[in-house]
């Protein structure tokens, strides 16, 4: 047991399955720690909500009993409010800029905003862009959103984006989802395709609409509690090894997009390319709104400005 | 002690019968929303599971009180009346423990650092502090109850 | 494997519980003494208090007061004496015709509101007296209202079967519902014949006459109660709403009923009220405390450790299978069935779904077996409410339980081995696709 006392044991809880390009991931970065710190620092996982959701872990690294996590920046949003401007629709032009924010300046600003909430932002993990995926109802055009009950993330970022493309937003919990597609409860949601694919909400879907209206990463945080805690040197080892995960994580998650997109389209959904300036257009309203808030205000435009410069 | 411990049992039954009642109209206007207009109620859920946090954990102190929590008493019954005594003050001095370190300081601290840290509920707005403020004062109210049962 | 944290939280808790502490807190108090011994104390105490409450936090748990309420005003208010004077026109001239009514009645009751102790004080009060005034001994009309009343944890809708819901990460409630039916169906059989068995031998008659006629009377009185049952699975399994939206319904539906029926005034709703809230505070106590305790466990990596355990064990199906049944029978004895479920969910269901069980079937499975549980001393709810209401003890009761709790155990065999009984029904309405 002696020797246990010189390995500096670090928890780490999310929510995923241990097969999700997250799970992977963090395999990857206690590798890594072992190999940087030479034994003396180790990763414990745990996956599958074991310790709880994602809202719920976030509030366990601020008691201090959990040392790291994974969270969706829509969880954070409850948390550390700047980080809402991440579930603004078409923010990003594409995904070079959206990388190029994460990895630049704000990105990293944006990782320090936590430490005022207890929690610090150790990297950005990729999780796609997100689509509306329909039982019954073709959608091309905003329009036909009209009236749709569309289920939405416990995030009021997300239920003004819907209310601004013309659906009504429903709260329903993602485990009560698949039986609500199927029964009609809701009538649309939207995720990323590794999502609508694991979640088998294709089996009861008929079309999956590309408009890719946002793109939430996924951010690694850790306690302050924790961070405190560690020497330079372990602080050092620990950002070290979550960096060299990230391209790692980032190159399976598009490895799982391909293969879900895949796996989604023999299973006879219909995979409907629509126009999305249309949509981008429409969800422009959520901006007027936002209008008053300067602090978000100044962000969005920084965020433009990015792909301007080069 | 025995006329406020009545007091404070008539106002919670008050406000556990108010607390179903509203879970109820809640889900029904949920219901409701969805069906008949166009526009689907989005802090019903929200509010229906914070009002169930309150019920569940005011209710359980409530019940603690009146000894109703399940409980095994095999082992009690065959015992003499004086070492039955004992073991009862004993469960008690337990519960007072607990209740103090884990549903007062703890849940205190869980209100303190939900507030401090601004954290708000994602459809209501609601203080996520007045929501787990329930957990404190229904450690302070079982450590009341305990008291007043060994007191007697 | 780290023993010592597994070895405060059983000890612990057996000597809390053995002493007399409430159930819920014992397990709260376990959980709390072998968590402060792996993170600091503050941060160990926040986090029991922050489990209890986040907990609670779910929108389908919330069907649980909701069923228990119904259950009231139905006891209450005339709605559950219908439904008995239903069953005793169709099957109360059988032999031991009273007992048979009793097992009917709680399939029907349990049919409609979620509660097995509702159920086993609702009919233990209202036909226990005429039993024993027919010549039945107390204790073998207790012992038929104890097991028959679980029956009803297994046909929809259930409240348990919310909690494995919640405990299994989210397996549909609707689907659940759906494939209780036949296992508890097909329980309630083996009962009856039991029970019918046992009557012969021992020469209980039975007085009720009955005819087609009466039965079709009776079956109109009772039409508007056993509608209930349609409205709320109908309901759940067409779409037109959720469970807990459906238990929503089930309440607004009981109490235009009981109002309809003039059993029940105005004013004794808030006693009523008054009544479900406090059940659904121990319930929701039970499942506060037991899903920190899960909590722990998980944190203590003990699923994990004892998965490993099993796997090593044996690669059989069959055998791996009949070891967890055996264990849960074994917790069962000693634990009550929510926390037993919130607890051993986590730690089961990965091992048994890579071994291809489905999740719906398991979550069946472990209830049933659980069911069992609820009838046997030293830890037995519904045991408590059958002897308590029938005014015998529970020494008595145990020689005419044994005869019913090995036919609930036949039952769990079937349903262990054959998962046709339980995915047919989910899979005929398209909840349960393979
Ligand atoms: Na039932
Ligand atoms: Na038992």
């Amino acid at each position: 047991c002696d020797q246990n006392n010189d390995i500096k044991l670090i928890r780490i809880g999310h929510g995923l399955d241990t097969n999700h390009s997250v799970h992977k991931a963090m395999i990857m970065v206690n590798n890594q720690l072992l190999r940087l710190s030479d034994g003396k620092m180790k990763l414990e996982i745990y996956p599958n909500q074991q310790l709880g959701s994602e809202r719920e872990c976030l509030e366990l690294l601020q008691i201090g009993s959990l040392d790291l996590t994974k969270v969706s920046a829509a969880v954070l949003e409850n948390f550390a409010p700047k980080v809402k401007v991440f579930g603004l629709p078409y923010l990003f032009e594409n995904k070079e800029h959206y990388f190029k924010v994460l990895d630049g300046p704000i990105g990293k600003e944006l990782l320090e905003e936590g430490e005022k909430y207890l929690f610090k932002g150790l990297g950005y993990y990729d999780s796609g862009s997100r689509s509306f995926y329909s039982r019954e109802k073709k959608i091309e055009k905003p329009s036909d959103l009209n009236g749709l009950k569309i289920r939405v993330q416990e995030s009021n970022t997300a239920f003004e984006m819907i209310r601004s493309l013309g659906g009504s937003p429903t709260p329903i919990s993602w485990g009560e989802l698949y039986t609500s597609l199927q029964q009609g409860v809701v009538d649309a949601a939207e995720n990323n395709t590794p999502s609508f694919y694991l979640s088998k909400h294709y089996e009861v879907c008929k079309y999956y609409i590309v408009d890719e209206h946002n793109m939430i990463p996924d951010v690694i945080l850790s306690s302050t509690n924790l961070w405190n805690n560690l020497t330079i040197n372990e602080r050092k080892w620990l950002q070290e090894a979550v960096n060299l995960s990230i391209p790692f994580q980032r190159e399976l998650w598009i490895k799982s997009e391909e293969e879900s997109m895949r796996a989604i389209i023999n299973s006879g959904v219909e995979i409907i390319y629509p126009d999305k300036d249309l949509f981008k257009k429409a969800s422009l309203t959520m901006y007027d709104k936002l209008k008053k808030d300067t602090e978000i205000n100044d962000l969005i435009a920084r965020i433009k400005d990015e792909k301007i410069k080069n | 002690m025995k006329k406020l411990r009545i007091k404070i049992d008539l106002f919670i039954e008050k406000v556990l019968v108010l607390l179903l009642s509203a879970m109820v109209l809640n889900v029904l206007y949920q219901i409701f929303t969805r069906y008949f207009t166009s526009n689907p109620s989005s802090f019903t859920d929200e509010l229906s599971r914070f009002l169930m946090i309150w019920l569940g954990v005011l209710g359980a102190a409530y019940v603690s009180g009146k000894k109703k929590h399940v409980s095994i008493n095999l082992l009690q019954s065959k015992l003499g009346h004086q070492f039955k005594k004992n073991i009862e003050i004993f469960v008690s001095i337990i519960l007072i423990i607990f209740s103090f370190n884990v549903l007062v300081l703890g849940g205190f601290n869980l209100v303190y650092i939900t507030f401090v840290l601004d954290q708000y509920s994602p459809s209501l707005n609601l203080s996520m502090s007045i929501v787990y403020s329930v957990i404190p004062l229904s450690g302070i109210l079982i450590i009341f109850y305990e008291m007043c049962n060994n007191l007697k | 494997m780290e023993i010592f944290p597994v070895l405060i939280l059983i000890i612990s808790f057996f000597v809390l519980t053995f002493a007399g502490t409430p159930i819920a807190w014992g397990i709260a108090i376990s959980s709390t003494l072998t968590i402060i011994f792996s993170i600091p104390f503050l941060p160990s105490l926040t986090t029991i208090a922050q489990q209890m409450a986040t907990s609670l936090d779910s929108f389908s748990l919330i069907a649980i007061p909701f069923f228990i309420l119904s259950g009231k005003i139905m006891t209450y208010g005339g709605i559950a004496k219908r439904l008995i004077d239903f069953a005793k026109s169709i099957i109360g001239a059988l032999p031991g015709g009273l007992a048979l009514i009793n097992i009917v009645s709680s399939m029907l009751m349990g049919a409609i509101a979620g509660s097995a102790m509702a159920s086993a004080s609702a009919m233990g009060s209202i036909i226990g007296p005429e039993m024993e005034k027919e010549g039945y001994p107390k204790e073998y009309g207790a012992a038929v209202n104890i097991t028959s009343a679980t029956i009803g944890l297994v046909i929809p809708p259930s409240n348990i079967l919310i909690v494995y819901s919640l405990a299994s990460g989210g397996v549909s409630v609707a689907a659940l519902f759906l494939a209780g039916y036949i296992p508890g169906i097909l329980t309630g059989i083996f009962l009856m014949i039991v029970s019918i068995f046992i009557a012969k031998t021992k020469g209980y008659k039975s007085t009720v006459k009955t005819s087609l006629l009466l039965i079709f009377k009776k079956f109109i009185i009772a039409f508007p109660s056993l509608f209930l049952l349609f409205i709320i699975i109908g309901g759940i399994v067409s779409g037109f709403f959720t469970a807990t939206e459906a238990s929503g319904i089930a309440v607004l539906y009981t109490f235009l009923l009981a109002f309809i029926y003039k059993e029940i005034k105005f004013n004794d709703f808030s006693k009523i009220l008054l009544e479900a809230s406090i059940t659904s505070s121990i319930v929701m106590l039970l499942i506060a405390t037991s899903m920190s305790m899960s909590w722990v466990i998980s944190f203590e990596n003990i699923p994990q450790e004892l998965s490993n355990f099993l796997v090593n064990l044996s690669d059989n199906k069959l055998i791996i299978l009949i070891i967890i049944n055996l264990f849960i029978l074994f917790v069962g004895i000693f634990m009550d069935i929510t926390p037993a479920v919130l607890i051993f969910t986590p730690i089961f269901l990965p091992i048994v779904q890579s071994i291809g069980i489905d999740p719906i079937q398991f979550g069946i499975m472990l209830v049933l077996n659980l069911c069992i549980g609820l009838c046997t001393p030293p830890v037995g709810s519904v045991l408590f409410v059958g002897v308590g209401v029938a005014g015998t003890s529970i020494e008595k009761v145990f020689k005419p339980l044994f005869p019913l709790l090995i036919s609930m155990i036949f039952s769990l065999f079937l349903i262990t081995f054959f998962p046709k009984i339980t995915l047919w029904l989910p899979e005929i309405f398209n909840l349960y696709n393979p």
